[in-house]
């Protein structure tokens, strides 16, 4: 007698585990208060809008125009009250970390970066008042500073870092380092993240494999893994001569059917100008020969 | 002799018919020429075309044109060539319309283009490796071919007119004359005009060939669905004898019953063509089965879309008329010798005519309504196509256009061969002319 009734409840709560898959998008309470250390001007805000083309707009489309993508979940108007209700650091968070289908913008735009876009949606919200950034600059986090070197007999890239403090600089222990190399398509990670020694090193092995440009070269770029938000951020770009040196001619180089006609295939040359000549032959030998016929008068008869 | 001269020859003159009918097809052509020039003046735009159906009815009015204008290499070259007498009638309607689509078809391409002051563009950049290259000499050469073709089996006609056509108007008395070269049947005169007939004729197959096959590649050269085929050549190729012949037979129709050449223009000659007609359309149905069954069968995901858009959706009506209508009742028909007879195989030929302009369109646009991308953030009509009027008035103009060339060079020429069919029937047009 029960059966129907645990049979309905199985399917009513099925039904409602999927209603319930796309849960909403929560940010840690810490993260909330997080606000730009720099000021949002009107000059802040038209850089923004250059990334936010560039990252945001294929799906959001342009803010007040409604034009945003068709996809599930909606990604909305970016100029709404339902953004320009939430705070900078809630923003911040959901730019920083994504929640599929938003990629994250961890690792593509740096911190400045992502404030930056912030400040060009803030343009668009009404009554937005930005908290001053000064008074939390004092108690904005710890100062990292980092370098890399490649220690050749390690076969190791050793990435250090410095904590800038009011004594003067010492070694940062516990920092979490991540290591990229630049491809062709934005960056890629290298390995997994490593957290510094008590000397404040972080040691990534090289592969030995890996293709540079034709000098080998391959620029490289460390940065801190801090979601906490307790440090700020830091980054080192540097270029070494570490990666295979790899002397690919560039698509368009040589002689190919999609290159330019300088660069054609010589057999399509050969063949378009051969078919041509020997058609073309044929067709004014017998242009000529008729005219000919003209000359011929009654002779043999 | 005298007989043969008059029937194939009274037409040509000017009469109260011609002028109505010229000036009808000039007033048509005046109307249409203002859509262009209003196309002219404000862009493409005018046109349905938009970024990402920017080959419309232009485009394949073009492949049609290409297509109808292959018929002159099948019934001049391959039926000539392998002897069959009864062609020779038919030769040089084939070739008229031979000239006149290939002539136009280049046309068409200008009129699509937005900045056609540009043209010469095409030439000073061209690249060796882009198929426009290759069709644009290879349609030139064609028209060249086409109209040698037409002009000297010509030649012996104009002689054996001028001299003995007494009622040839006198303003083309001097056409006449000098298209004429001095042509007296001397042998070595016979002998030069055959031998270039003949290097004509085999110079003309590859030509033809390749004119349809790259016009095809235009298409088969991508990766799009529904274009990306390896037998998009002989598709086309067979396709276009099809449409071909089906102009040929109306040309005939119509020339027999307004030039009154029933005697000349037999039943024979119409059941003949009929067979043509079916054989062809046999080949052309294999092909298609080949283009829809290989990939419906694998039914790729871009493929599955595209098919499903032609045989289900938004094309359905027009891919099951086309196809029915213009390509699979007419094979049936036609394999009765009773739908051979002149009226109800020219009426089939129209219906399959009108069929063969459609699936060109069936071709060219619903692959470019689907692309591998998806269609965003754009109006409405940048998804579904529609031609506006502007559009199918310079298409209207593009056939405007043929129809008065094949009435020119039919009205103020024999269109039937005056000295082959007088040797046919083994009288000699030379004797009386030496006299």
């Amino acid at each position: 007698m029960k059966r129907p009734f645990y049979i309905l409840l199985l399917i009513i709560s099925t039904v409602l585990q999927a209603e319930a898959q796309n849960p909403a998008w929560i940010v840690p309470d810490d993260q909330k208060g997080k606000i730009s250390l720099l000021k949002f001007t009107p000059d802040m805000a038209k850089q923004g809008e250059v990334i936010y083309m560039k990252n945001c707009q294929s799906c959001h489309g342009i803010p007040t125009k409604k034009n945003f993508a068709a996809i599930v979940p909606s990604p909305g108007d970016l100029s709404e009250p339902i953004v320009g209700n939430q705070k900078d650091g809630e923003l911040f968070y959901r730019i920083t970390t994504g929640k599929a289908p938003m990629p994250e913008f961890r690792n593509i735009l740096t911190e400045d970066e992502r404030w930056t876009v912030i400040s060009f949606l803030r343009s668009f919200h009404k009554g937005y008042v930005q908290p001053d950034p000064e008074k939390l600059a004092a108690s904005a986090g710890r100062r990292i500073k980092l370098s890399m070197v490649y220690d050749t007999a390690k076969r190791k890239i050793m990435v250090k870092a410095v904590e800038l403090t009011k004594e003067g600089p010492r070694p940062a222990q516990g920092a979490v380092i991540v290591l990229f190399v630049q491809r062709y398509f934005g960056n890629m990670q290298m390995a997994d993240p490593k957290t510094t020694s008590e000397s404040g090193y972080a040691g990534f092995e090289w592969p030995q494999d890996l293709p540079g440009d034709k000098a080998g070269r391959v620029i490289l770029s460390a940065k801190v893994s801090d979601p906490t938000g307790s440090m700020q951020e830091a980054v080192v770009r540097d270029t070494l001569s570490i990666g295979v040196p790899t002397d690919k001619p560039a698509l368009t180089d040589t002689r190919a059917m999609w290159s330019t006609r300088d660069k054609s295939p010589v057999w399509v040359i050969l063949t378009y100008t051969l078919a041509v000549i020997v058609v073309w032959y044929f067709i004014i030998y017998i242009i000529l020969s008729v005219l000919d016929i003209r000359k011929i008068k009654e002779l043999n008869l | 002799m005298d007989k043969i001269i008059s029937d194939l020859s009274h037409h040509i003159r000017l009469n109260k018919g011609f002028f109505l009918w010229m000036g009808f097809l000039v007033l048509a052509l005046l109307a249409c020429t203002y859509a262009y020039i209003l196309q002219l003046r404000y862009g493409l735009g005018v046109a349905g075309l938009r970024d990402y159906i920017s080959w419309g009815l232009y485009i394949s009015n073009f492949v049609f044109f290409v297509a109808s204008s292959l018929v002159g290499m099948l019934i001049s070259a391959v039926l000539g060539l392998i002897g069959l007498k009864w062609v020779h009638p038919i030769t040089r309607i084939a070739e008229t319309i031979a000239v006149a689509f290939a002539a136009v078809a280049g046309l068409v391409i200008v009129m699509d283009m937005g900045r056609p002051e540009r043209l010469a563009n095409v030439f000073i950049y061209a690249r060796f490796q882009s198929p426009i290259l290759w069709d644009v000499t290879v349609i030139t050469t064609y028209f060249v071919i086409s109209l040698l073709l037409l002009f000297i089996p010509m030649i012996p006609d104009m002689a054996v007119l001028h001299k003995r056509f007494g009622s040839l108007p006198s303003w083309l008395k001097p056409v006449y004359k000098t298209l004429s070269l001095n042509w007296t049947d001397h042998p070595e005169q016979n002998r030069i005009i055959h031998r270039s007939v003949y290097i004509l004729l085999i110079l003309i197959i590859p030509a033809a060939l390749s004119i349809h096959t790259v016009t095809s590649w235009l298409f088969a050269l991508t990766v799009r669905p529904g274009w990306d085929s390896t037998i998009f050549g002989p598709y086309f190729v067979s396709g276009a004898f099809v449409a071909g012949s089906a102009a040929v037979i109306i040309a005939m129709f119509v020339f027999r019953k307004s030039y009154k050449l029933q005697d000349y223009l037999t039943d024979l000659h119409f059941n003949n063509m009929g067979k043509v007609l079916v054989l062809v359309a046999f080949v052309y149905l294999y092909f298609n089965i080949n283009e829809y069954l290989v990939p419906g069968y694998k039914l790729k995901r871009a493929d599955a879309v595209h098919l499903s858009e032609l045989m289900t959706g938004h094309f359905a009506l027009m891919f099951w008329i086309v196809q029915l209508g213009g390509l699979l009742i007419p094979i049936i028909l036609l394999l009765f010798r009773s739908m051979r007879r002149p009226l109800p195989l020219t009426l089939i030929s129209i219906a399959v005519f009108i069929g063969a302009w459609f699936k060109r369109y069936l071709i060219v646009v619903p692959t470019m309504s689907h692309p591998f991308l998806p269609i965003q953030h754009v109006p409405e009509n940048f998804r579904v196509y529609t031609p506006t009027l502007i559009e199918i008035a310079i298409t209207l103009f593009s056939f405007i256009l043929v129809l008065i060339i094949i009435t020119l060079i039919s009205k103020f020429f024999p269109v039937i061969p005056v000295v082959e069919t007088a040797r046919d029937k083994g009288l000699d047009p030379l004797k009386r002319i030496e006299s």
